[in-house]
C-alpha cells in the first residue's frame, strides 16, 4: 500500500453547504460555559455570599475608620467596601471559570472539542466570555443588595454602568490569567490552589483599605500592585461624583489592558498545549 | 491542491509511528479500511490501538509515517479531516450539566450546520438512538448506556464519512452493549458508514467487524477476516472429561485423532486433525476402549487463539466471564475457551 499525492478529486462531504461561523461557535461555547456555571449553584454561590459576608463583617468592624485623617470621604465603610466585594466576587468567579476549563481538559470534553473543526481560540474565548457575563451579574447583585443597606453610587447611573463594565473586565482579565494555568496544567486542583495566592495579592493591595492610611514597605507593595488600581477604579465611581478622565481610564482601560496581556499569555499556553499533541 | 489518495479507502495509514520519549506506543502501523467496512482494532490495554485512533482523528501528531483519512493527510490538513469524521472516544466525557438536546445543538454549531437543519437532524438522531424522551434531561442523569448512545448521536450529527469508535462498549451492561452493536450495524448496513472501532473484547470484534487487525505492543500482528484468521490457527479442540483412573487410556485413544493440548485440570483436550467430523469416531473409539465419558465439548478456535498464536500470550481479560451478565464484558454465545491461560 502506498499513499500518493494527486490533485483533489475527492468529492466534498455531505455537509459542504454548511454555514461556518467562528462567532457562532464562540457564542455557543460561551452559552455552554454560562449554563454550566449557572447550573452549579453550590459552586457559584460562594462568589456571591462570601464577598457580601466579608463586606458586612468589615463594615461592622471598621465603621470608625472612615473618620481617620486621610481616609476618603464616604457615607459608610460599607460604601467603601462595595469595590472590595466586587473584586472578591470577580476573583472567586474567575477561579471557578478557570477550574471549569481545567475540568474540561481533565475529563476529556476538551478532547471532544479538539476532534471537531472548531477554532481552538473559540474554545478558550467562549469559556472566558461566561466570566464577563458572570462578572456583570455579580456586580449588579452587589450594587443592588448594598443599596438596600444605604450604599449609593455617587457617580449616578453612568457610574453604575461603568462599575458593572469594569467588574466584567476585571473578571475577564482574572479568569483569562487563571485559564493560562488551567491550559498549562489541565488540573482543577492546581487552579483552585492558586486562589489563596490571589487572595494574598488582594490583601497586598488597596482593595480592603485606603492607600492613604498605609505606609512603609506595605505601601510600596500596594503602590506597584495592579490590583490596587483595579479596585480604586471601581471605588472611584462609588464614592466620587466628578467623572474624571483618570477615573474612566482606571476603571476601564486598566482592566482592558489586563485582559489583553492575560489573553496573550493564555493563547501562548494554548499554542504550547496544541504543539504537544 | 489537497493531499488525497489514489484509492477510495477512507482510512489509510502507512508506517505510522508515535513515540512518547523512548517508548514507541505505535511502531509502524499499516492500515487500510475500505469504504463501507466495519474494521475492528483489537488489542489489550496499552497495545497502541487508542494511540493509533488518536492519530487518525488528528488528536495526536504522528512521530513518523503518514495517514490519510477521508481523503486528507492528518498531519497537513487536520481541519479537513475533522470536518469529515465522527469521533466517539472512550475517555472524552460528555458534559453532565447539559441536556442531550443542548449537546446536539452545540455539536451542530461546531460543525457549522444550519439551525433549521440541525433541529431536524437532532430529532432524527435522538429517535434513532432511543433518547427522544430523555432529550431534555441533563446528561448527568443518564445511565452509561444512554451516554454512549448520545455520544454516538453526537458523532453522527454531521453525517461523517468515517466513524471512529474508541472502545464503545467498555463498562456497559450486556443489554446496553447489544443495543449499541445494533446501532453500529444499522449505521454500517443501512447508511453505509465506514466504521473503525477499537475494542479489547474478542466477541465485539468477532460479532461486529468485517475485518480486524490485532495490535500488540504497537505493531499489527494479524489482519484479516475473523473467520479466516480463526481457520488459520488450526483444528478445533475437543475437550473430554473422564474418570481419573481412565485418563491414561483416554489419552491413548485421543492421540489417534490429533495432538494433545493443554486444558484445565481434570479435562483432556485434543486438536482434531479432521475437524468436527471426527467426533463420532472419537466417541466410538472411547466406547470401544471402555471409557466412561462424563462430558465432551468442541471448541472452535477463537480470536483469543488467534491472538495467542500471533503474540505468544492471551488477550488480557478475554475470559468466558466477559460473556456473563454483569461481568463487564460483551454478551453473546458462550465461549468455551481453552484452559492454561497464561
Amino acid at each position: 500500500m502506498t499513499l500518493a499525492v494527486t490533485p483533489d478529486t475527492v468529492p466534498e462531504p455531505l455537509h459542504v453547504h454548511l454555514h461556518q461561523s467562528a462567532i457562532r461557535q464562540t457564542l455557543a461555547l460561551a452559552r455552554r460555559s454560562l449554563l454550566g456555571r449557572l447550573r452549579q449553584p453550590a459552586v457559584l454561590a460562594p462568589s456571591f455570599v462570601f464577598p457580601l459576608f466579608f463586606a458586612a463583617l468589615s463594615a461592622s468592624s471598621y465603621s470608625r475608620v472612615k473618620n481617620a485623617p486621610g481616609f476618603p470621604k464616604v457615607d459608610s465603610f460599607l460604601q467603601f467596601g462595595l469595590a472590595a466585594a466586587i473584586m472578591q466576587g470577580a476573583f472567586f468567579g474567575a477561579t471557578s471559570a478557570a477550574a471549569d476549563l481545567a475540568v474540561d481538559i481533565e475529563q476529556g470534553f476538551w478532547e471532544r472539542l479538539m476532534a471537531s473543526p472548531v477554532r481552538r481560540t473559540s474554545i478558550v474565548i467562549g469559556r472566558l466570555m461566561s466570566s464577563f457575563v458572570i462578572g456583570a451579574l455579580q456586580s449588579a447583585v452587589f450594587i443592588g443588595i448594598l443599596a438596600v443597606f444605604g450604599v449609593r453610587i455617587r457617580s449616578g447611573p453612568i457610574g453604575v454602568l461603568v462599575i458593572v463594565l469594569s467588574a466584567s473586565l476585571v473578571s475577564l482579565a482574572m479568569s483569562t490569567l487563571m485559564s493560562t494555568f488551567a491550559i498549562k496544567t489541565g488540573s482543577p486542583e492546581v487552579v483552585q490552589g492558586m486562589f489563596p495566592l490571589v487572595f494574598v495579592m488582594m490583601f497586598l493591595s488597596s482593595t480592603f483599605m485606603a492607600r492613604e492610611l498605609m505606609n512603609g514597605w506595605f505601601r510600596r507593595v500596594v503602590d506597584i500592585n495592579p490590583i490596587s488600581y483595579l479596585a480604586e477604579g471601581i471605588r472611584g465611581f462609588v464614592i466620587e461624583r466628578p467623572l474624571t478622565g483618570w477615573r474612566f481610564f482606571e476603571a476601564l482601560a486598566i482592566p482592558a489592558i489586563g485582559c489583553v496581556l492575560a489573553l496573550g499569555l493564555c493563547l501562548r499556553a494554548l499554542r504550547r498545549r496544541l504543539a504537544q499533541m | 491542491m489537497h493531499l488525497v489518495t489514489t484509492t477510495t479507502s477512507p482510512v489509510l495509514a502507512e508506517r505510522l509511528v508515535r513515540r512518547f520519549g523512548d517508548i514507541a506506543a505505535v511502531d509502524g502501523v499499516d492500515l487500510e479500511v475500505p469504504a463501507g467496512e466495519i474494521f475492528g482494532f483489537l488489542g489489550p490495554n496499552g497495545a497502541g490501538k487508542s494511540t493509533t485512533v488518536r492519530m487518525l482523528t488528528t488528536l495526536l501528531r504522528p512521530t513518523d509515517g503518514r495517514a490519510v483519512v477521508a481523503g486528507f493527510d492528518v498531519s497537513t490538513h487536520p481541519s479537513e479531516v475533522r470536518k469529515r469524521i465522527g469521533v466517539a472516544l472512550q475517555d472524552a466525557a460528555i458534559d453532565p450539566l447539559m441536556t442531550g438536546s443542548e449537546l446536539l445543538d452545540l455539536q451542530a454549531v461546531l460543525y457549522g450546520i444550519e439551525k433549521s437543519r440541525a433541529r431536524v437532524r437532532a430529532g432524527e438522531l435522538l429517535e434513532r438512538v432511543g433518547l427522544t424522551a430523555a432529550a431534555d434531561r441533563r446528561v448527568g442523569t443518564y445511565s452509561g448506556g444512554m451516554r454512549r448512545r448520545l455520544d454516538l448521536a453526537l458523532a453522527l450529527m454531521h453525517e461523517p464519512v468515517v466513524l471512529f469508535l474508541d472502545e464503545p462498549t467498555t463498562g456497559l451492561d450486556p443489554m446496553s452493549r447489544l443495543a449499541l452493536w445494533e446501532e453500529v450495524r444499522y449505521l454500517n448496513k443501512e447508511l453505509g458508514t465506514t466504521v473503525l472501532l477499537t475494542t479489547q473484547y474478542l466477541e465485539e470484534a468477532d460479532q461486529l467487524a468485517d475485518r480486524i487487525a490485532i495490535i500488540d505492543r504497537g505493531r499489527i500482528v494479524r489482519e484479516g477476516v475473523p473467520r479466516e484468521l480463526k481457520a488459520q490457527v488450526g483444528a478445533p479442540t475437543l475437550l473430554v472429561t473422564v474418570p481419573e483412573e481412565q485418563r491414561d487410556a483416554t489419552r491413548e485413544v485421543l492421540l489417534g485423532f490429533g495432538d494433545i493440548r493443554p486444558t484445565a485440570e481434570g479435562t483432556l483436550g485434543v486438536g482434531l486433525r479432521d475437524g468436527a467430523e471426527a467426533i463420532a469416531a472419537v466417541v466410538r473409539s472411547l466406547d470401544q476402549a471402555g471409557v466412561r465419558l462424563q462430558h465432551m465439548e468442541l471448541n472452535e478456535p477463537s480470536l483469543d487463539d488467534v491472538f495467542a498464536e500471533a503474540t505468544g500470550h492471551r488477550l488480557e481479560g478475554a475470559t468466558s466471564r466477559l460473556l456473563e451478565p454483569g461481568a463487564g464484558g460483551p454478551p453473546g454465545k458462550k465461549r468455551r475457551g481453552r484452559g492454561g491461560r497464561k
